[in-house]
């Protein structure tokens, strides 16, 4: 069984193949069943696979499976290979079953676009991608799968390119994520350069041998693929790409903020944990990092009146929680929150996308309101998703995720109050922006009339989802209420366990108890505000309150800020050097090539006689250089 | 260079006679020019100058058939030497020889029945094979 | 001769008997479908023969041919890259009525003057082959008898090639002056008593670079290139590029192997300088050349250039490498033609680069294989081509040759504009007079499994190469 894993990265990428090569004549049902087919049988085998492999645990807990050779040269391997760990086998599974739901989705959502083969095209290769980088087994290979991600998230972002903004959109999403892309190649060079491989687990083995804790290399190396992981997964500084990525359809949207890109950071630093155990400083400033990326989308999300927008700061807010739990050491409680994120997120984008598409292309909130009654099955299955977000008490995934992060930031070795506080009052916030979401766009009165409502694929997808955004804590459940944690049994097969400092049951349940009643408190005082207009109103017209929500509004002005100190000095300084210094080299190289064709090219005359005298010419010189020299 | 085998008295009378070619092609040439006369102008300086300007271009078109029958004159001709080779030694090759002379032989003809039946063969355009494979070289 | 002989010369029997086969066909029975059909049979067979006969190899056949694996493999190579030309040249004959049979009586004779060649281990053999590829191809480029240019691409090499025939004759006669022997092994090994390098010898072996230079269109003996691609018909200009180079590289390498090139001696000088002329000459000169057929000219003196790097290195790597390199030549540079040739034979047009705009968006799979093809001769990853230079590079450094490392490289970039320029014009914005003129189907079946095949070649090559590597390192590398 286990061998048949390459499979699950193939079967995507053939899927994307074949549309790329026969989509043109192909009507859109046969795309649609092969697109979604493809990932479904993928999903399928994650399926037996993890099956096989938590019952029949293969030896080491790890199964590695050498595909080929790329081109081997001496002291250079670049192995074609997958590894299996519990750490790849929980990404791949949520990555494929999570995909597959947001293919079905599509598959009804996209009906009638021009695009509609190109749309699954790309959506096949971005899961083949992901799982190329999650499964891969050394850097070149997840490199492979990381780019592959960057170019498909660019290329969905950007679907609708007939409008400039989502162009825009689609090359800010680029370019911003590059900046991380070249830290994490730097970092491979490094990797390879000082140890001498590339294989993740063999370099990690020989990192920890040969670096000392917080040796300058093992710091470099974690800082840059610590700048890797943060523009992928949007955190701050390089997080300005990911409220602007809203401008791909909504699946897109859907599968880059649950599944596959953004999570991919969150991954890498998973994946090196050995690296970033070596230098505890990049560590500590994973967690804050993390820390204060989650406060601020979360003050962000609060004002946004764009329902994708909402959704993406919180996206960024909730894989701040993520880095948070990697900062602290928690990995398994990062892969765990990943987890459930993904449930919860896709289920929210789905069904804002089917809120939209009722609403013929809405986004704005406050034209929303009311579709309490109009779209009953989204409703529910948003509000599931909003709780699961907000972390509501013992019924919903999201609450168990939460809160071990919380916990394992209160007591963790390298964890200290302020982490926890901040998680703490990220959560409220969280809350009180879920629900603030929901209370304007289901209740009150309804504002503008749905037309169409989801169909049946649309609905089945929505209805697992949130099935699992509710169920899906239950592996995990905390050692105060039932000892049942198989999840970060199987991921410490592969993952470090977290060094903690015992607390008391007693302390255990407080700390649980207060992040419940933050995840309370956020929901009450979104109903507070949402029964009293009036007093957000006042609340707004203060002078503080509107700076303030300007501010969050435009997502604390870091594009702002980026334009004014990076991108405007940038591209004035690339206007001022238009034409000289760099490019003069390089135009005078071209234009003396140039001129040497020009020079040479005066030779090929056609002249048979000429060309008879440069061979005998050449013949002689040939001669005289031998036999003279 | 083996130099020394060279029987040099036996040659001397070659090396004479090269000797009065040379000295006379190159006396003929010399006194023409010496006490030739030297006009310039008009169609002297063209080829037969001999007083007859020439008409016309000297691409004649000759009939390719002449040409062809000409190379088939060459090519036929040339493998009788083989087959003389052969006959010298035709002990000497024993069977073998027989046999690869006679597929020799046979490649010859398939060739010489290729070129009848595409009508290389003909003489003049009456006769056009199959499928138009003949047009005028 | 004895059976033995017979069984290992099976490959060069069944392209010779096809031939005469061929010839009576044409004579009985005028049928493209059915000379194309045999043509392709036989040297399928050829190719299947090859494998069969591995077994017994290597063995001397008469004093002229040598069959080893390293003959075997390249002889396989030849007959395979016949194979597709044939398919190629039926598409392209297929639209044109006349005497287009006599093709195919051609390419066999002329893929039997290869197989000779990359077989031969005397000078006799070697100037045998080498005149029935020649001769061949004198008719092959002059195969449009009523197009001028045709004919006088055909004119043109016949004078060039006698020429440089004729050197390279002389070449042979001062070596066995020399070393009393034609025998390639015994006219390299150095007789005791005799001075190791005299001059004529170092003439003889000059004269003989001369010669094989030409075939390879070297600098300074490249000039004929590109009026012969332009001016013969795509199949055969495919068959020029591929098989007639390719063989006289293969029977170069085999001498200069057998030689022991010392690096830093005169001849290795001499090879290096010819190596750095054409990867230059023939880069520059593609630069900024209009017409899509010459520019590939002008590239295959470059590739040329890059193959001698192999032979510079020498070792075993260097013979893989080289192998390497020949297979992803071959197949791109095949692939290149027939797109050439099916969009010639079918839709008709200029040759020049600007000809090719918007081609990709009216025949998309032959757009994106043409694509494939540029992006291998570039050396872009993920195609053969860049497996292909990845080893010569590697084989160069081994034999720390900097500066042809260096060369290639530089040459190499220089060159990726000129494949990047038709590529963009592939996908450029189609002529509004020709939008709505797609003609279906764009390519005939032969032609679209040859194309498709090389296509798929082509990335598996470059995706997956170990198990050609494998086979090259058993065959070549021994």
């Amino acid at each position: 069984m286990l061998s048949l894993l390459w499979l699950i990265p193939l079967l995507p990428l053939a899927g994307f193949l074949s549309i790329v090569l026969g989509g043109g004549r192909m009507r859109g049902s046969m795309v649609a069943l092969i697109a979604v087919g493809v990932v479904g049988l993928s999903a399928a085998m994650a399926a037996a696979v993890a099956i096989r492999f938590i019952y029949l645990p293969p030896a080491g807990n790890s199964f590695t499976q050498t595909l080929w050779t790329w081109i081997p040269a001496t002291g250079f391997m670049p192995e074609i290979s997958l590894r299996l760990d519990a750490l790849s086998l929980v990404m791949v599974t949520v990555i494929t079953f999570v995909a597959f739901l947001i293919l079905l989705y599509s598959a009804e959502f996209m009906g009638g676009d021009e695009g509609y083969a190109r749309f699954f095209a790309w959506m096949d290769l971005f899961v083949a991608s992901m799982l190329v980088l999650v499964l891969a087994d050394n850097f070149l290979l997840l490199y492979l799968g990381w780019e592959g991600v960057g170019m498909c998230s660019f290329l969905l972002i950007g679907f609708w390119y007939r409008d400039s903004a989502n162009a825009r959109a689609a090359r800010k999403a680029f370019i911003v994520t590059r900046i991380g892309d070249a830290a994490f190649v730097v970092a491979l060079f490094l990797i390879f350069t000082h140890l001498g491989t590339l294989t993740i687990q063999e370099a990690a083995a020989r990192a920890s041998r040969e670096w000392p804790v917080g040796s300058g290399l093992a710091v470099a190396a974690a800082a840059l693929m610590l700048a890797a992981a943060v523009g992928k997964s949007a955190q701050l500084p390089l997080q300005t790409w990911l409220p602007d990525a809203m401008a791909g359809p909504t699946p897109v949207s859907a599968l880059i903020h649950a599944a596959t890109m953004v999570t991919a950071g969150v991954y890498l630093i998973a994946r090196a944990n050995a690296f970033f155990t070596l230098a505890p400083f990049v560590q500590w400033l994973v967690a804050v990092i993390g820390a204060v990326t989650l406060l601020l989308a979360a003050f962000a999300a609060l004002v946004q009146c764009d329902i994708k927008r909402v959704l993406a700061y919180s996206t960024m807010s909730q894989v701040g929680y993520m880095f948070l739990a990697l900062g602290v050491g928690a990995w398994s409680a990062a892969i765990f929150h990943f987890m459930v994120h993904a449930f919860f997120k896709s289920l929210l984008f789905l069904g804002a996308g089917a809120v939209i598409m009722a609403l013929h292309e809405e986004h704005d909130i406050f034209a929303m309101g009311g579709l309490r009654r109009a779209l009953p099955g989204t409703f529910w299955a948003f509000l599931i998703g909003a709780a699961s977000l907000a972390a509501l008490p013992v019924v919903t995934a999201g609450f168990y995720s939460k809160d071990l992060i919380l916990l394992c930031d209160w007591t963790s070795k390298s964890g200290s109050v302020w982490l926890w506080a901040a998680g703490l009052a990220g959560a409220f916030l969280t809350a009180m922006y879920a629900f603030r979401l929901v209370f304007i766009v289901f209740f009150g009165e309804l504002r503008t009339k749905p037309g169409r409502k989801p169909g049946f694929r649309m609905g089945a997808a929505l209805a697992v989802l949130a099935f699992f955004s509710l169920s899906a804590g239950f592996i995990q459940i905390p050692p105060d209420i039932v000892n049942f944690s198989p999840l970060s049994e199987l991921l410490e097969t592969s993952l470090p366990r977290l060094s903690a400092v015992s607390v008391g049951t007693q302390t255990e349940a407080l700390l649980q108890a207060v992040a419940g009643l933050a995840g309370l408190a956020g929901i009450f005082f979104a109903w507070f505000f949402f029964r009293h207009p009036a007093l957000v109103e006042r609340l707004v017209l203060t002078p503080l309150g509107s700076a303030f929500r300007r501010l969050w509004l435009e997502g604390w002005c870091f594009d702002r800020a980026y334009d004014a100190l990076f991108v405007r000095p940038y591209i004035r300084l690339a206007e001022i050097n238009k034409d000289d210094c760099i490019d003069l080299l390089n135009r005078t190289l071209a234009r003396a090539c140039e001129s040497m064709h020009y020079l040479l090219i005066g030779t090929q005359n056609g002249r048979v006689r000429q060309y008879a005298a440069a061979v005998t010419l050449g013949a002689i010189v040939i001669i005289a250089l031998m036999v003279l020299l | 260079m083996s130099g020394a085998e060279l029987n040099i008295p036996a040659l001397w009378p070659f090396v004479v006679y090269s000797g009065v070619v040379i000295f006379m092609a190159i006396g003929m040439l010399g006194t023409s020019y010496i006490l030739g006369e030297r006009h310039r102008g008009g169609a002297m300086g063209q080829p037969y100058e001999c007083g007859i300007v020439p008409t016309g271009s000297a691409r004649l078109r000759h009939s390719a058939k002449f040409y062809l029958i000409a190379v088939f004159f060459v090519i036929f001709d040339l493998e009788a030497v083989f087959v003389f080779a052969w006959a010298v030694a035709v002990r000497e090759s024993g069977w073998a020889g027989y046999a690869e002379m006679l597929i020799f032989i046979g490649i010859l003809l398939s060739a010489l029945v290729y070129l009848w039946r595409i009508g290389a063969l003909e003489w003049g355009s009456r006769h056009t094979p199959r499928r138009g494979a003949e047009d005028s070289l | 001769m004895v059976r033995g002989d017979f069984f290992i010369l099976l490959p060069l029997i069944i392209t010779g008997g096809a031939a005469v086969a061929v010839m009576l066909l044409i004579s009985f029975r005028r049928s493209h479908l059915a000379t194309a059909t045999v043509t392709l049979v036989a040297l399928g067979a050829a190719v299947i023969s090859v494998i069969c006969v591995a077994a017994a190899a290597p063995r001397q056949a008469s004093a002229l041919l040598i069959l080893d694996s390293y003959a075997l493999f390249y002889m396989g190579l030849i007959f395979a890259a016949g194979c597709a030309v044939t398919m190629i040249a039926y598409d392209y004959f297929e639209r044109q009525t006349d005497h287009r049979e006599e093709f195919y009586l051609l390419l066999l004779l002329a893929t039997l003057g290869s197989a000779v060649l990359v077989s031969s281990n005397h000078f006799a053999s070697l100037f045998l082959g080498l005149e029935i590829l020649s001769v061949s191809l004198y008719a092959l480029i002059a195969f449009h008898r009523e197009r001028l240019p045709s004919v006088e691409a055909g004119v043109r090499y016949l004078i060039l090639a006698a020429a440089s025939s004729a050197f390279l004759l002389f070449g042979m006669a001062l070596i066995y002056l020399e070393r009393g022997d034609m025998t390639f092994f015994r006219s390299t090994q150095i007789a005791s008593g005799v001075p190791a390098w005299s001059p004529l010898l170092l003439a003889g072996t000059a004269l003989l670079i001369v010669g094989i230079g030409f075939k390879l269109a070297l600098v300074p003996f490249h000039m004929w290139t590109p009026d012969i691609y332009e001016g013969a018909p795509p199949p055969a200009t495919a068959f020029i590029a591929s098989v007639s180079k390719g063989a006289a590289f293969v029977l170069l390498l085999r001498y200069v192997t057998l030689f022991g090139l010392h690096s830093g001696s005169v001849q290795s000088a001499a090879i290096a300088a010819i190596a750095v002329a054409s990867m230059f000459f023939g880069n520059l000169l593609a630069l900024r050349e209009e017409k899509v057929r010459r520019v590939l000219a002008y590239s295959s003196i470059a590739h040329m250039g890059y193959l001698l790097v192999a032979i510079l290195a020498a070792g075993p790597l260097a013979a893989v490498a080289a192998g390497y390199y020949l297979v992803a030549y071959f197949t791109s540079i095949i692939g290149s033609f027939g797109i050439i040739s099916v969009r010639e034979g079918r839709e008709g047009g200029g040759d020049a680069v600007s000809d090719y705009r918007g081609y990709a968006w009216r025949h998309p799979w032959l757009g994106g294989a043409f694509t494939a093809m540029l992006l291998s001769l570039a050396g872009i990853p993920i195609t053969a081509g860049f497996v292909g230079k990845f080893y010569l590079l590697a084989a160069g450094l081994e034999s720390s040759l900097r500066l042809l490392v260096v060369v290639l490289v530089a040459s190499s970039a220089i060159g990726l504009f000129y494949y990047l320029r038709i590529i963009i014009t592939l996908y450029g914005p189609p002529e509004a007079e020709r939008q709505g003129a797609a003609i279906t189907p764009a390519v005939s079946l032969a032609g679209g499994v040859a194309l498709t095949a090389l296509t798929f070649l082509l990335i598996w090559f470059g995706a997956y190469p170990a198990p050609l590597l494998r086979l090259i390192q058993a065959m070549v590398g021994g």
